[in-house]
């Protein structure tokens, strides 16, 4: 079996009564599920051509994911994007994606935030997602008992990736939308089951802590394990955690859309070390480079992205991913992650690049020159700030701009703070001078 | 009390319309967090996820409602 849709068909074969989705008040089967798949995938196959990239929003629903089936059935290529991106934005990433062809083998476009703004086209092959199923079945204990519970955006390679190791044994998925509404997300764990599994960025973990503690301890003999993941997770909320699941795994991954799921840590061990993603897996190879970033290899690593060879070139070389990842590796192998050696911001899991936000934001009547900063936020670790320098005679009116750009960006890349400046630093030759605002 | 909600809410939260009376459909769940965050510092209470309901963050007016009736209990 090569492709996720090989085991979902043997799964309706083998369990056609197992339920495999849950979303809300629907539930349905193996066998419903590839049902609705091949007869969706009829239908692609009318309007799409082999190979074909096609853009949808990714909301949390048992629909998109049966879109998502149905393409690859239809030999087509899934492109999951952002389900709040404005309409503009992905009309225009849509038929730009339309416009390539991708690879042969390709299963999936996942779009990812790049450093120089401008986002890009990851390709995931077939292959690819395979290797990370079995990288997590291996690492992690998925198993064929396993109910787990998504909670986050599916096309982001956090939750994505957790379809793969549930289809590949024939578990059952919850998705939840968000924690927006953290009462719904604790009711999907009243299922009958002590083999619960979430995937919670370290944001979701902050929240949980602060706002629902007892109720998570409430659940101390129903979550087999926890995987964190996609930005640092601080030390005292890993021991908070590990006091209050004193029996469950809890996984701390290194992961990411180009190199795929490389490495995994249950710190709930007694030793609880905060940065240490543990061991590479099964599937895959890592490095630490002569100026101490990770290189990965091995089939989880992404094919390229689409439509963008020099870029490409930039990270992947002869087989090896060059990340912008600091890290060591201690005397028994672990890997530790020390930050990031870009400028990239992470808020809450996800990673923004300031120059996206600068760009959009000078974009706007009022602004003159700008910078977006990283500020302390309670809950996502880092928040955006954007710093301004007014035109002349302009005042400040921050919902306006702050709706400006949402109307431009995702809702994660718009500041939430705001300040006006008399001039931004820049240096010698001119560029923004971020490091001035990082060490202040 | 109304008026000072209003000003934290849009503090915090520059993209969200304070007097819309579906305040809740307008929140992620980041929006929701930032929310219990911040009214639990400013009024020194204590707010969970149980108090996070579509009923409670419908309004500015039901989320009032709430600090009053968390301030009271107090």
């Amino acid at each position: 079996m090569t492709t996720l849709e090989d085991y979902l068909k043997r799964d309706a074969e083998l369990y056609p009564s197992k339920v495999a989705l849950i979303c809300e008040e629907e539930s349905i089967t193996y066998k419903q599920l590839y049902d609705r798949v091949l007869q969706k995938a009829e239908q692609f196959h009318k309007i799409y051509t082999e190979n074909q990239i096609v853009s949808f929003r990714a909301y949390s629903s048992i629909d998109c994911i049966v879109t998502y089936f149905a393409l690859h059935l239809a030999g087509c290529v899934a492109a999951p994007l952002e389900k709040d991106l404005p309409e503009e934005t992905f009309n225009a990433i849509a038929d730009k994606l339309g416009s390539y062809s991708a690879p042969k083998g390709s299963a999936d476009i996942l779009y990812t935030t790049g450093t120089t703004g401008k986002s890009k086209g990851v390709i995931i092959s077939h292959g690819t997602i395979i290797a990370d199923a079995e990288n997590l079945i291996d690492g992690q204990g998925f198993n064929h008992d396993t109910v787990f519970v998504i909670n986050g955006p599916l096309n982001h390679i956090g939750s994505l990736s957790k379809i793969y190791p549930i289809v590949l044994l024939g578990g059952t998925i919850i998705l939840v939308d968000g924690l927006k509404d953290l009462n719904k997300f604790f009711q999907a764990f009243e299922y009958e089951s002590n083999k619960m599994a979430t995937f919670l960025v370290p944001a979701s973990i902050r929240m949980l802590l602060t706002f629902s503690a007892q109720m998570l301890e409430n659940l101390k003999n129903k979550i087999d394990f926890i995987e964190t993941g996609a930005a640092a997770i601080s030390q005292a909320d890993m021991e908070a955690l590990c006091k209050l699941l004193p029996h469950t795994r809890l996984y701390n991954t290194y992961a990411s859309t180009e190199t795929g799921i490389i490495a995994t840590y249950n710190y709930n061990n007694g030793r609880c070390i905060a940065g240490c993603l543990g061991k590479p897996m099964k599937h895959a190879k890592l490095l630490i480079t002569e100026n101490g970033l990770i290189a990965c290899s091995g089939p989880t690593i992404m094919t390229g992205y689409i439509g963008d060879p020099e870029r490409t070139a930039t990270i992947l070389r002869d087989g090896v991913i060059y990340t912008n990842d600091v890290a060591e590796l201690d005397s028994e192998g672990n890997l530790h992650l020390k930050g990031r050696e870009d400028d990239v911001i992470n808020v809450g899991g996800f990673k923004v690049a300031p120059l996206e936000v600068e760009d959009v934001a000078m974009g706007y009547s009022a602004v003159s020159d700008c910078i977006c900063i990283a500020v302390e936020n309670k809950i996502t670790g880092q928040g955006l700030k954007l710093l301004v320098v007014l035109k002349e005679g302009q005042i400040l009116d921050k919902r306006a701009i702050a709706l400006y750009m949402r109307s431009k960006l995702e809702p994660y890349k718009v500041p939430m703070q705001y300040e006006v400046v008399d001039k931004i630093a820049r240096t010698f030759n001119g560029k923004l001078n971020r490091k001035f605002y990082a060490q202040k | 009390m109304k008026e000072k909600i209003r000003d934290i809410l849009e503090e915090a939260l520059p993209l969200v319309n304070v007097d819309s009376q579906f305040l809740f459909s307008e929140l992620d769940s980041l929006g929701v967090a930032t929310i219990l965050m911040a009214l639990s510092d400013k009024f020194g209470i204590k707010l969970d996820a149980t108090d996070a309901t579509p009923k409670n963050f419908k309004n500015l007016d039901n989320l009032v409602a709430l600090v009053e009736e968390k301030l009271k209990k107090q």
